[in-house]
């Protein structure tokens, strides 16, 4: 994937001159650059102590969720041992600004060839096998659009309906391996199935993939052109090792403490390291044998000095969403989410504005969400992802999840919220108020379950009482715009004055009290929905033909339907100009072209249909008549040509005349496998259609 | 944000003291979604009666209202200006039209824009009942996409007939082929001819006095607020997505360039010859937040003191708004005022009836507005009573001149207040004011009849909406003033 890195590339180019020749690139923390790589401060601290993996030998972690190494189970069948030889030896090498530090110095490559030896013993019975099919472009698709592009860079020649990875530029991006070189596509579909088996911090996040979308994406980030992945490449076998080497390797394992960071059954105990000083050793300008080295920026190596002079008491309470990077697509409290470069690339519905878009901000969001809530989201439930026209996916902390959600109450807590008061016996003015018959109109926009009115198809309101705390979607109610920027909710009680005076007396409180005990009953719908398509909407002609526009499936965006009473029915091309299906039986339901937002191409009521083959001809369009029995007749053009189409039913029969004005027949096509008769006279052509 | 729904909130009850409590105003309901067999009904059945949706209007010049659906059909409707709704009576005209969002008399005959085009609608029996649907002017891309609406037709002062082609949004959408996000006449042959772009959701258009066009368009992708443009040919309005046909062969011009994205508007209008602003901005929330029809008062004071400026449609706040335009410069340029509120549904179309009152037409459907019901027919007439308003906000040199509909207590002007602000020029959907700036008032001057009021200003920027803020500003009698808030967008500073 040339390019791909280019710009992150220039990044560590620029700081590899900073900090001089033939020294490692610096580690690249997301959380640490996004607000802190300007000057040094204790949060930026904070963030690298937890994400360089410091607190795993020192302890006091001040993120949530500690930050760990990989899982290092089934190496041998994952990674390809070159390329991790030269990873061990120099991190930068397997991919810029690695947060691995440099643990070799001082080590010969014998050493590092034994600890691999160790490292290969680590396999585990866990399948791994080529996925059955891959598709890159599809795996383009999923890698652009379900989120992985608010923390990685787009793929130089992707082009979206907004934002191009051609030009695309930030510092903020998270760079990936040449995954070529370390994996291949059986490996890199079982990660990206679920990334938390063996990256259990969750900082690379697990999306949940539906179907063949993580064999897509891993055949799209290694680049594979074809189809079927037992026809890329195998991982190259690692070589049988010897016993001494492997307990040399063994050896090396825990002298270098590698079980601080990686969880794994055979790597040992981890022995904590107290911390001595605030400067020299971890953070040293040069390796220094026996500790990790950073290769550290000043800034960065100033922050975590002014981190460990203070006491975390003295923290932002924002480390966490930094360090995980939540900000790359959340915002909250102005700070975070989508920046000018990776906004583009968040897509979605545009008929909900920004917010049909964008991830929802966190302000608040421990006092918004109910903690069992919180804890499904994090968790993934079913039926937790309630915003299905996000596109951006929120992934999967399930390890974490109730940990997260308990942090987050504490954190948002407000306890002198105002509550609401609740009447039970205002259920039904409930109902009225999501209603539109004399409502707030909620319906019209929300969606209601499986119902949904003509609206923009917003967020589902039918269960919101199991996500929100009440006092907070009083509040919302009353004011949507500061909780929610940017929405497209209107306020309905601007002022806390109510729009609908009629209902329970124009009282604000009253009112938004009923709509929560109503959608808490879980019973009934909102007043105002129609009965579902299907019904009440079937246009029957009975007395005369009903004619009716719409866009149809074989008859174009221009199609005029034609029902005549006895149940034969035709399409007319009004872009061609001409028959294209007839049916017999029901005529049409109008549900959708009278009263959708967003009606679908539509299609006869019948299953008896016979398509009419239409091709290709010069004419034009000019409209219809009707006579007094409302039987149509259509008017093209054909070069030079006017011609008239009629047609009416007689019998059970379906007429059609065509006449034209210059002499010359013009062609035309027949419903296929119905009977006709063809009768001439002149310029006019009479064929009768019959069924037996 | 708290401010701005603070300011927002008086906006609208302040607008609603114009139509409700001293009676500039009167609205006057002809017909409304509450009856039970509305078309919200469960109970509904297709022909129980009128989906009133109106999606457009004319007068037939016999005294009766022509009224197109969104379900399809077109209604007219006798004695419509009487105030007995017992003798107004609708008769059903035609039907089965695919979602007409326009109307417009041509010679004794009716002309309605539907999806894919514009149709003359012909009762040549004389039954009163349509009985020719011709095609008028078709010729742009139709995709099934349900965001692709046409809207028209509309006639300028040489009787051109402008056509303005919604873009799709969603899937089945294509703007890149067919005229989408144009706006257009229809040519001799009958055909769409495309004469300007970057149209988002351009749902209304109207003329001024002196015949020349103007649309509003629609907060969005590209667009940041809600702008009134003059309309007219060879100019790019903003939205990249209607691009696309430049490369048909019927391009009627190209773009010398694009212009720059991710910029603020003054600098985005710079890099691009073709890029107009708009005449004015209607900032977001504080004016609604989707403009629709646009309708000249020019009724010799039978609407009240504001003929020659221009009525616009407000969807959400199912609202009307009201707009001074000037020539500065060779163009247009102006303020916008709230006007009315609290109808009963979002207004979509407005039309002046003979008798000086105006008909307001309203659907809620596909949206919402803080109307609550789905439709509905308005009348609103002038009682006679002036409102005491900022009736013009013209631009000086160094200021603005306020004109009154009253004499103002000059103690009072002291409390004006005035920031401006610009937008980014960026492909998001909708965008916050950039760039606020307080505007020091750095004195005034009132005319000899106590109506003028000239502001002496420090600080006017181009291409920044400069909004007044006269909460405090009373007239002699002690009224204050029904809107207190005043948005002009100064494209062009005058040199004299």
């Amino acid at each position: 994937m040339p390019g791909k890195d280019m710009r992150f590339t220039f990044f560590i180019v620029t700081l590899v001159a900073v900090i001089g020749e033939g020294a490692q690139g610096a580690p690249h923390v997301v959380g640490y650059e996004r607000f802190h790589s300007d000057k040094p401060t204790v949060e930026g601290g904070a963030i690298l102590f937890s994400e360089l993996g410091c607190a795993n030998c020192h302890g006091g972690s001040p993120v949530v969720v500690p930050r760990k190494g990989p899982n290092l189970a089934d190496l041998s069948r994952r990674v390809d041992r070159e390329w991790l030889a030269a990873f061990l030896r120099e991190p930068e090498s397997g991919r810029d600004g690695s947060t691995m530090p440099q643990m070799f110095h001082g080590l010969s490559d014998g050493d590092i060839s034994a600890v691999l030896d160790y490292l290969g013993t680590f396999e585990t019975k866990k399948k791994i096998s080529p996925p059955r099919h891959a598709n890159a472009e599809r795996g383009s698709a999923v890698f652009h659009e379900s989120g992985c592009v608010s923390c990685h860079a787009p793929t130089s020649d992707y082009k979206g309906p907004h934002g191009s990875g051609a030009d695309f530029e930030s510092d903020l991006i998270v760079s990936h391996p040449d995954f070529k070189k370390k994996t291949n596509i059986d490996a890199l579909t079982v990660f990206l199935s679920d990334p938390s088996a063996y990256r259990p911090d969750g900082r690379m996040p697990h999306i949940r993939f539906e179907g063949q979308e993580a064999s897509d994406l891993a055949a799209h980030l290694l680049d594979e052109q074809g189809s079927d992945p037992r026809e890329m490449p195998r991982l190259r076998k690692w070589p049988k090792a010897e016993a001494a080497s492997i307990e040399k390797g063994k050896e090396l394992v825990q002298k270098m403490n590698c079980a601080a960071c990686h969880e794994s059954p055979k790597v040992g105990e981890s022995k904590m390291a107290p911390l001595t000083g605030s400067s020299g050793g971890c953070l040293s300008d040069k390796p220094v044998e026996g500790l990790p080295f950073y290769s550290l920026t000043e800034g960065q190596q100033e922050s975590l000095k002014l981190f460990l002079s203070k006491k975390e008491s003295d923290l932002d309470n924002d480390i966490t969403f930094a360090a995980m990077n939540c900000y790359a697509c959340h915002d909250r409290d102005g700070k975070g989410g989508a920046t000018p470069e990776t906004n583009p690339f968040f897509v979605g519905d545009e008929a909900l504005g920004d917010s049909g878009r964008l991830p929802p901000p966190l302000t608040g969001i421990g006092h918004k969400l109910k903690k069992s809530w919180m804890e499904s989201v994090f968790r993934g439930d079913e039926g937790s992802r309630v915003r299905p026209y996000v596109k951006t996916q929120m992934p999967v902390y399930a390890k974490h999840a109730v940990e997260l959600a308990n942090w987050l109450e504490k954190l948002d807590a407000k306890p002198d919220a105002k509550q609401m008061t609740l009447h039970p016996a205002d259920i039904e003015a409930g109902r009225k108020m999501l209603g539109i018959v004399g409502g707030a109109n909620c319906i019209t926009c929300h969606e209601w379950g499986e119902y949904s009115l003509m609206g923009i198809h917003a967020l589902d309101i039918s269960s919101l009482d199991e996500r929100l705390r009440p006092e907070w979607f009083r509040s919302y109610l009353l004011d949507p715009a500061t909780y929610r920027p940017g929405t497209l909710m209107p306020p309905l009680w601007p002022g806390g004055h109510s729009t609908v005076k009629d209902v329970l007396g124009g009282d604000t409180e009253r009112q938004i009290a009923a709509i929560w005990e109503f959608i808490k009953d879980g019973e009934g719908v909102p007043e105002g929905f129609p009965d579902r398509a299907g019904g009440a909407f079937e246009l029957k002609p009975v007395d005369r033909p009903i004619i009716q526009r719409t866009f149809f499936e074989k008859a174009g965006m221009k199609a005029i339907l034609v029902g005549f009473p006895g149940g034969i029915n035709l399409a007319f091309d009004g872009d061609k100009a001409q028959l294209a299906q007839v049916w017999r039986g029901p005529f049409f339901d109008a549900y959708n072209t009278w009263y959708t937002r967003a009606a679908p191409i539509e299609k006869p009521l019948s299953d008896e249909v016979y398509n009419v083959s239409v091709s290709e001809k010069d004419a034009r369009f000019r409209g219809y008549r009707t006579d007094e029995d409302g039987n149509p007749t259509f008017l093209s053009t054909l070069g030079d040509q006017e011609v008239e189409e009629s047609y009416a039913v007689e019998d059970g029969k379906l007429i059609r005349t065509i006449k034209w004005s210059e002499g010359r027949p013009v062609p035309f096509f027949h419903p296929e496998g119905v009977e006709h008769a063809e009768k001439r006279e002149g310029d006019t052509l009479t064929i009768t259609y019959s069924w037996k | 944000m708290r401010v701005c729904i603070y300011i927002w909130a008086i906006c609208l009850f302040a607008g609603t003291a114009v139509s409700g409590k001293d009676k500039s105003y009167e609205v006057f309901e002809m017909m409304t979604a509450s009856s039970p067999s509305d078309s919200r009904s469960k109970e509904w059945k297709p022909g129980d009666g009128i989906s009133l949706e109106v999606s457009g209007m004319e007068w037939m010049g016999d005294g009766r209202l022509a009224v197109c659906v969104r379900k399809g059909e077109v209604w007219l409707i006798d004695n419509a200006l009487s105030d007995d709704r017992e003798k107004i009576d609708y008769k059903l005209f035609a039907s089965g039209l695919h979602e007409p969002l326009g109307l417009l008399k041509d010679g004794n005959e009716l002309l309605v824009c539907q999806r894919s085009e514009v149709t003359r609608l012909q009762d040549n029996d004389g039954d009163g009942v349509a009985d020719a649907y011709l095609t008028e002017a078709d010729g742009w891309n139709v995709s099934g996409n349900y965001h692709a609406y046409a809207y028209g037709p509309e006639r300028d002062g040489d009787g051109n007939l402008w056509v303005t082609l919604n873009l799709g949004m969603g899937s089945l959408a294509n703007n890149s082929i067919g005229w989408r996000g144009w706006g257009g006449i229809i040519g001799k042959d009958g055909r769409f001819v495309p004469k300007s772009l970057g149209m988002r959701s351009p749902s209304g258009m109207g003329r001024n006095k002196e015949g020349d066009m103007f649309y509003s368009d629609q907060q969005g992708t590209w667009i940041p607020a809600t702008p009134i443009y003059h309309l007219r040919p060879g100019v790019f309005y903003g939205n990249q997505e209607s691009l696309g046909s430049l490369k048909l062969a019927d391009a009627p011009f190209q773009m010398a360039s694009i212009p720059k994205p991710n910029t603020p508007y003054p600098e985005a209008l710079e890099s691009s010859p073709e890029f107009v602003p708009p005449a004015v901005w209607l900032p977001y929330n504080k004016m609604g937040r989707s403009a629709t029809d646009i309708q000249l008062i020019d009724q010799n004071g039978k609407f009240g003191p504001f003929d020659g400026q221009l009525l616009v449609g407000e969807f959400t706040n199912a609202a009307v708004s009201r707009v001074f335009l000037e020539v500065v410069g060779g163009e247009y340029q102006g303020a916008c005022f709230p006007f009315l509120d609290g109808f009963a549904a979002a207004v979509v179309r407005l039309e002046f009836a003979p008798d000086g009152s105006l008909f307001v037409g309203m659907t809620n459907r596909g949206w919402s507005s803080l109307g609550n019901r789905s439709y509905g027919l308005s009348r609103v007439r002038f009682s006679g009573k002036t409102p005491f308003s900022i009736k013009e906000m013209k631009a000086k040199p160094d200021g603005f001149e306020l004109v009154f509909t009253e004499e103002v207590d000059p103690a009072t002007l002291e409390s004006l207040e005035m920031i401006s602000y610009t937008y980014e020029y960026s492909s998001r959907y909708g965008g916050d004011e950039m760039d606020t700036k307080n505007v020091a008032i750095e004195g005034s001057d009132i005319s000899d009849d106590g109506k003028t009021v000239r502001l002496k200003l420090k600080g006017l920027r181009r291409y920044h909406v400069h909004e007044l803020h006269a909460t405090g500003v009373k007239s002699k009698s002690g009224s204050k003033l029904g809107s207190p808030f005043a948005y002009y967008t100064l494209n062009q500073i005058p040199e004299k």
